[in-house]
């Protein structure tokens, strides 16, 4: 316990902090220009000088860390005269153009100087002149408003570690600058824009369109990205969505965003959006041979809600039949449920981290960030394949394994092995074990570089984290790989990770969106849970597990289901085998889609209903690390309806009475039924600190019994092969309808190493035709220097231009998780 | 059987004067004269020819001492010309050539000077580290390493009284103490070379002329700390201190001087040389940590300082070269000894670069509390050129001006800053009345701001405002009011600036104004420059009565601007008049004015 004295005002600390940080503690305000809470110090505006008793000279509060019997005055006339006197300086070279700058209303410097600035300067001299910059597609940069505080390069390099700005030259002559001579050659997260205090960076996507106090209205949200489930906030002026921010001190990313969360958001003022409910006119056989070319008037035509949803109810009610979350439950019925719940800032905190399958840094942004911090702060980083966005901040103790094609699984089982056999069982989990000692009597045998550093790395440390990307999963032999990551969590008692490019998956999961369970993941088998549903919903639930998604289309391709009711998914684009899909849900009676946006599955609907979008709608959603959160509606939809209320409404024609009356009544239901969600409320989540299991109900145990694994053994040789890409640009659906991530990632690109272009003739932007055994599309070639084995990628995001339309349609038998691992594939040059 | 000619001795001053002034011709033509001679067999034995360190006496260069058995000659001013006629007639002849030998004036340029760092410059070959050994060096390494504990070689500096040679004067022994107290798996000692003020050599001086002592003064320190890491941050201008540290290092290594189990003992410690870029602000110590550590050279607030946490965060003492090169002679011959020189508070000697319009410029090396006057007129030997003695701006662009009204005052830390000037790293311009003093503060500006490096604002900005209104005021175009706003923005950068370049970037503009005001007045309010240097306030003519009509004047006029026939008087035409002076300089009558 240390005191100090700021402004005669005794403040106990508990352990010394800078001054700043006490007297912001104690609530006395000392003014900061450079000093940012998320970058490191810097000291260079000197704006927050103070004077300390005993320290001849003036100091600078950010800098300097208080000490027992410190005494400290913020405010003298000495003080001010130099604050006085440095806003002087700053205004010297700042244009006064604040009518014209987007910054007005909202800048630092304009508050700075009406608080502690001078009345008139007294320099006649000229200011610095330079054109501003529009040379980026996404960025302004002015460097005449410039301040030179060096926030955004401090960002840009320690803490998003991309290092594409920089300060160049010295003294007065200095000026902000990107690396690359016009754009900004960086990964877009506009976090730079965040940390400006000033209008130097602006984002032209709302460019000179409005000022910061025309907002209307502004709600707290989460990102409809992906898993991660950051939080920002939506500005809305009119219906129009006119800024994406985040804000620091709110949500696991405290501040932060990447490209699809900060700019991704026009799609929800898409002149694609579906406005009316729409009944199939066209008979389907017709339809489906010809679907590349027809159009929404061809097929289908307007309808009213009452119409399409009586249609929908009385034709299920003819007829009588979810998502695929198997890697996670696979690992948690080996590992117990909520195993793979670790919170992504104790990432930052590990001493190793293994990544595997997938770079999280494009799948998950925010989650690889805190990966590129440990590895600033000196953390042992592993990959496993291609992770391109660590290597781009890689220090020294960053390894890249790259495995041979189709080896993966056996890399992983041979480091089960190995740990196994130096570590020996933990003998806690017996049944785990017992399958570990098996394998581990005749482990592969493998002699790829760099394992046996990986070995060493996971051994010499007691804080490891394992990151794990779907791209190893996602095979027909995903279980082996699952099973050797679930041993190695286990036997290194690491913190594992999963990555989830699907906002809410998690979610859906916990309201029992399985073939298996009921919500909060209680097995559908045991009758005493079956029977607490069957009281509170009144009715019988089959006690008969379903099936799962891939097992869905298998059957409706053999007709063994009638009808399909898809909600905000797109199987044919977004599965492996679009053709066959497309066969498969061709021959249903009845298919509903409800979505956004006319996807290729929805051409095959015979009823279509537009739903309300990300920011239309109240609701919560669930991230991968279990943390519940507030979705929250800023934009009025006069055309589309609620998703819960478009089944309420079903259920309601099909005479099963569901009454709610808003989104807090089925969170109230949620409480009450699931274990995992216990009491809680809206008021609860809203303080952003609501993590699964609230209120501490037992979670689910690890099963006995482990379905054994099958070795397949892949017909490959040699030549190139194709696999999917995640791009950090693009997610699907929602990023393509976004025009400032199409302007910065317009065309899907072939990713190719430089030896097999070199060897093709290829060069940087060649058009080629892809091919494989199940299709061929064109796109353009994008030379990438950090593949080093004999993959190309190619990202699903685009349509038309898919990876997964080139895959075959197959699944996992065990995780009934659908392959798309890749396959030989030919590439001409057109 | 030993002859004199066994005992000749050729010392040629290869210090940065001598070099600049063609030491190494002089080398080259005594090597070939002598081996013509025939005295080549007995170089390296009994007649050996020398490059040694600075001789002092820069303006008298190449200085060469010819010393045959115990008879020393110096010559001043050789040139490669000279020299055969010295070989011949001195050399062989034994008769030495009087009319090129130094007076008695260059007597008394040492007379006043007590030399410590640079005692040895005449002994040490500073490429042969045997050079250093024979007359004593690495005997402070050898006594401290076995016979001294950590904390009685600290007590010892500390007890000598030496202050940081590099400027800012703090206790040598105290800031080593602080360090060797706080706990680290690592610390590191850096010797700070990256000297940098306009007009100052010494450090360069001490390292090139002998390394050694400061390789010395590192292990000392290292063992006094217990760092097992150094570097030496040398300006990459410094091409030829480069050279001779990496030599210095290779040989001390050789000799088990640096590396593992130093001398047998347990202490380990080796020293690596880190090239500055040409920054002046990287000799400032946390910015010479960020560019070692390959950051841009940019300095940070302190505290923490260096001592806490330095290079990689771990403790590191940073010393000044000339601070280092005094550790041995401290060990060696005593903290008495060493504080015996001095005054209460500033102990020792300091080397200075003495320039300027004094007659003998160069390096010297005197007692601390030395009176300026001494310095001046006795070391100096006065004003060149019979002019009067206007002022002398010590300490660089950090610096201030002292008037000559001052010119008894001590030359310490304290007599000094009491009257706003710094001793500094040892430069020291002496001014006279050709000097004009708004011009002297532009010039140091105008290095500070350039040398700025941007991080703050006071600094980036302010420096360049007060640059722009001295530009204002020596054009003619001052305003009133501009001495009081460069009086108050210069105290707002002093007391608002990140590191020592702004806090002391204004000192040349504030010590000018206290001492020089009316100076500043006479450029603002009546547009004249009182030194008629600021070519925007002077006008240049021909004085008809002295004007012979030479056509010298016509002849040298870069511009065209002066016309007259032959044997009459010529005429200046203002309109196309450059103001460069040329007439003014090569005019014999005296008959061209400038007002």
């Amino acid at each position: 316990m240390i005191t100090i004295t700021i402004n005669g005002k005794e403040i106990r600390l508990a352990k010394p902090t800078t001054v700043l940080k006490a007297a912001k503690e104690a609530g006395i305000k000392i003014p900061t220009l450079c000093y940012h809470e998320l970058l490191r110090l810097y000291g260079g505006c000197r704006l927050c000088v103070v004077e300390v008793e005993r320290i001849p000279k003036l100091q600078t509060a950010c800098t300097l860390t208080t000490a027992d019997g410190m005494v400290i005055r913020t405010e003298s006339e000495a003080i001010s005269k130099v604050r006085r006197g440095i806003l002087e300086f700053l205004l010297i070279n700042h244009p006064l153009d604040c009518p014209y700058c987007d910054k007005a209303g909202e800048c630092e410097l304009q508050d700075l100087v009406s608080k502690y600035g001078p009345d008139a300067g007294r320099y006649k001299e000229a200011k610095r002149k330079v054109p501003e910059s529009h040379e980026d597609i996404i960025f302004t940069r002015n460097m005449e408003r410039c301040v030179l505080c060096t926030r955004c390069v401090r960002m840009c390099e320690s803490v998003q570690g991309v290092s594409a700005l920089t300060i160049t030259e010295r003294g007065g002559r200095s000026k902000m600058e990107p690396f690359s001579p016009t754009s900004f050659n960086c990964e877009y997260c506009g976090n730079c824009l965040t940390v400006c205090p000033v209008g130097s960076i602006l984002s032209r996507l709302y460019l000179h369109s409005y000022r910061p106090w025309q907002i209307d209205r502004e709600a707290e949200t989460v990102c409809p990205y992906c898993g991660v489930g950051c939080s920002l906030v939506v500005q809305v002026r009119g219906e129009e969505i006119k800024r994406v921010v985040p804000r620091i001190g709110v949500g696991l990313n405290n501040g932060l965003l990447c490209s699809r969360g900060r700019f991704g958001y026009e799609f929800i003022g898409s002149p694609e959006r579906l406005k009316r409910p729409l009944i199939r006119t066209t008979p389907k056989k017709q339809s489906t041979v010809n679907s590349q070319h027809s159009t929404v008037t061809e097929l289908f035509r307007e309808a009213s809600w009452d119409e399409a949803l009586n249609l929908i109810a009385d034709k299920l009610k003819e007829i009588k039949g979810i998502g695929f979350a198997g890697a996670q439950r696979y690992i948690e019925d080996l590992l117990g449920q909520g195993i793979t719940a670790n919170l992504i800032s104790g990432l930052k905190h590990s001493e190793v981290i293994m990544v595997v399958g997938g770079d999280p840094t494009a799948v998950n942004p925010i989650l690889g960030l805190s990966i590129r911090a440990a590895a600033r702060s000196g953390a042992g980083i592993g990959i496993i394949g291609n992770a391109k966005g660590l290597l781009r901040t890689s220090r020294g103790k960053t390894l890249q394994i790259i495995p041979p094609a189709f080896k993966e699984a056996e890399i992983l089982e041979y480091l089960l092995a190995e740990v196994y056999r130096i570590k020996g069982p933990r003998r806690e989990n017996h049944a785990l074990e017992q399958r570990i000692g098996k394998l581990s009597e005749k482990p592969p045998k493998t002699d790829v570089a760099g394992l046996g550093k990986l070995k060493d790395m996971l051994l010499g440390s007691g804080s490891v984290s394992i990151v794990l990307g779907m791209d190893v999963v996602q095979r027909t032999d995903g279980h082996r790989a699952l099973f050797a990551i679930a041993g190695l969590t286990y036997l290194l008692e690491a913190r594992l990770y999963l990555l989830s490019d699907r906002p809410n998956e998690q979610g859906l999961i916990d309201m029992g969106c399985l073939p298996d369970t009921l919500p909060g993941g209680r097995p559908l088998g045991i009758s005493d849970f079956r029977r607490k549903f069957e009281t509170e919903w009144k009715g019988t639930i089959p006690a008969k597990e379903g099936i799962t998604l891939m097992e869905i289309i298998e059957a409706a391709k053999d007709k063994k289901i009638k009808a399909m009711y898809v909600m905000g998914e797109n199987p044919v684009f977004n599965l492996p085998g679009g053709s066959y899909i497309k066969e498969a849900l061709g021959s249903l009676d009845f298919l509903v889609i409800q979505d956004i946006f006319l996807s290729e599955t929805a051409e095959l609907a015979d009823v279509v209903l537009p739903a309300f979008g990300w920011s239309e709608k109240d609701g919560t959603y669930t991230n991968l690390e279990r943390r519940i959160q507030l979705l929250r509606k800023t934009v009025n939809n006069t055309s589309g309806m609620d998703d819960w209320r478009i089944i309420s409404s079903v259920s309601n024609k099909m005479g099963y009475k569901i009454g709610y009356s808003g989104v807090e009544d089925i969170m109230k239901e949620i409480s009450r039924v699931s274990p995992l969600y216990k009491d809680m409320t809206y008021s609860e989540i809203e303080k952003g600190k609501c993590l699964w299991p609230y209120n501490g109900e037992p979670l689910r145990g690890v099963i006995s019994d482990i379905p054994l694994a099958e070795k397949k053994t892949h017909e490959y040789n040699g030549s190139l092969y194709l696999a999917p890409e995640r791009v950090l640009f693009h997610s699907g659906t929602l990023s393509r309808r976004s025009p400032a991530l199409r302007k910065i990632a317009p065309e899907p690109t072939l990713k190719i190493g430089v030896h097999h272009a070199e060897k093709l003739g290829l060069q940087e932007g060649d058009s080629v035709t892809v091919s494989t055994a199940w299709g061929s599309i064109n796109v353009s070639v994008s030379i990438d220097n950090t593949i080093k084995d004999n993959k190309v990628l190619l990202s699903n995001n685009f349509e038309g231009k898919g990876v997964f339309s080139l895959l075959n349609f197959s699944i996992d038998k065990i995780t009934k998780i659908p392959g798309t691992e890749g396959c030989e594939v030919t590439i001409k040059k057109l | 059987m030993k002859t004199e000619k066994n005992d000749i001795k050729i010392k040629v001053c290869m210090g940065p004067g001598g070099i600049a002034t063609g030491g190494a011709d002089v080398i080259k033509v005594f090597k070939d004269d002598l081996a013509s001679a025939n005295i080549k067999a007995k170089i390296g034995k009994g007649c050996s020819l020398h490059k040694v360190g600075c001789f002092g006496l820069c303006a008298r260069d190449v200085l060469v001492d010819v010393i045959v058995g115990k008879n020393k000659t110096t010559y001043q001013y050789v040139k490669p010309d000279m020299v055969p006629r010295i070989v011949k007639e001195h050399l062989i002849e034994n008769n030495p050539v009087s009319e090129w030998t130094v007076g008695d004036d260059y007597y008394s340029f040492y007379n006043k000077q007590i030399k410590v760092v640079l005692s040895e410059f005449s002994e040490v070959d500073p490429e042969d580290i045997d050079t250093y050994t024979a007359v004593g060096g690495y005997e402070a390494t050898k006594k401290v390493l076995t016979k001294f504990t950590p904390e009685k070689t600290i007590a010892i500096i500390k007890k000598s009284g030496i202050r940081g040679r590099g400027g800012a004067g703090f206790p040598t022994g105290v800031k080593w103490e602080i360090c060797r107290k706080v706990e680290s798996d690592q610390k590191f000692i850096i010797c700070n070379a990256d000297e940098g003020d306009p007009g100052a050599f010494m450090d360069r001086a001490v390292i090139e002329g002998n390394p050694h002592s400061v390789i010395e003064g590192m292990i000392i320190g290292a063992y006094a700390i217990g760092a097992t890491k150094g570097y030496v941050y040398v300006r990459a201008e410094y091409p030829l201190a480069v050279e001779r540290l990496t030599i210095a290092i290779k040989q001390a290594r050789g000799k088990n001087l640096l590396g593992e189990n130093i001398l047998g003992t347990k202490f380990n410690f080796d020293v690596r040389l880190k090239l500055g870029a040409g920054a002046f602000v990287c000799g400032e110590e946390t910015a010479l940590i960020a560019s070692i550590e390959g950051q841009r050279g940019m300095p940070r607030a302190k505290p923490p300082f260096p001592v806490h946490s330095g290079l990689w965060g771990k403790p590191t003492v940073i010393n000044n070269v000339e601070t280092l090169a005094n550790v041995p002679y401290i060990i060696r011959k005593g903290a008495d000894w060493f504080s015996s020189f001095g005054t209460e508070k500033s102990k020792g000697t300091k080397v200075f670069a003495l320039t300027g319009k004094v007659k003998n410029t160069g390096l010297i090396e005197v007692p601390m509390g030395i009176l300026l006057r001494e310095i001046i007129y006795d070391i100096g030997g006065g004003i060149e050129g019979g002019k009067a003695f206007k002022a002398v701006q010590t300490g660089g662009p950090s610096g201030g001006c002292i008037p000559a009204e001052l010119v008894d005052i001590n030359v310490d830390y304290e007599s000094l800053a009491k009257v706003g000037s710094i001793v500094g790293s040892g430069g020291m311009v002496v001014l006279d009345d050709t000097d004009c003093m708004v011009s002297i503060a532009k010039f140091f500006l105008e290095f500070t701001q350039a040398e700025s490096c941007g991080k703050c604002v006071p600094c980036r900005v302010g420096t360049k405002r007060l640059l722009e209104i001295l530009d204002r005021i020596t054009a003619g175009k001052g305003r009133e009011g501009d001495i009081e706003l460069l009086e108050d923005l210069g105290n707002d950068i002093k007391l608002s600036s990140l590191c020592g370049l702004g806090q002391t970037a204004p000192n040349p503009i504030l010590s000018t104004i206290k001492y020089f005001r009316h100076e500043y007045e006479a450029h603002i309010k009546e547009q004249k420059c009182p030194a008629k240097v600021c070519k925007d306030l002077i006008e240049y003519g021909i004085l008809e009565e002295f004007c012979k009509g030479c056509g010298a004047c016509l002849r040298v006029c870069p511009s065209k601007a002066i016309t007259g026939e032959k044997k009459k008087p010529h005429i200046i035409s203002v309109d196309v008049c450059i103001k460069c002076g040329a007439c003014f300089d090569v005019c014999k009558f005296k008959a061209v004015k400038k007002e």
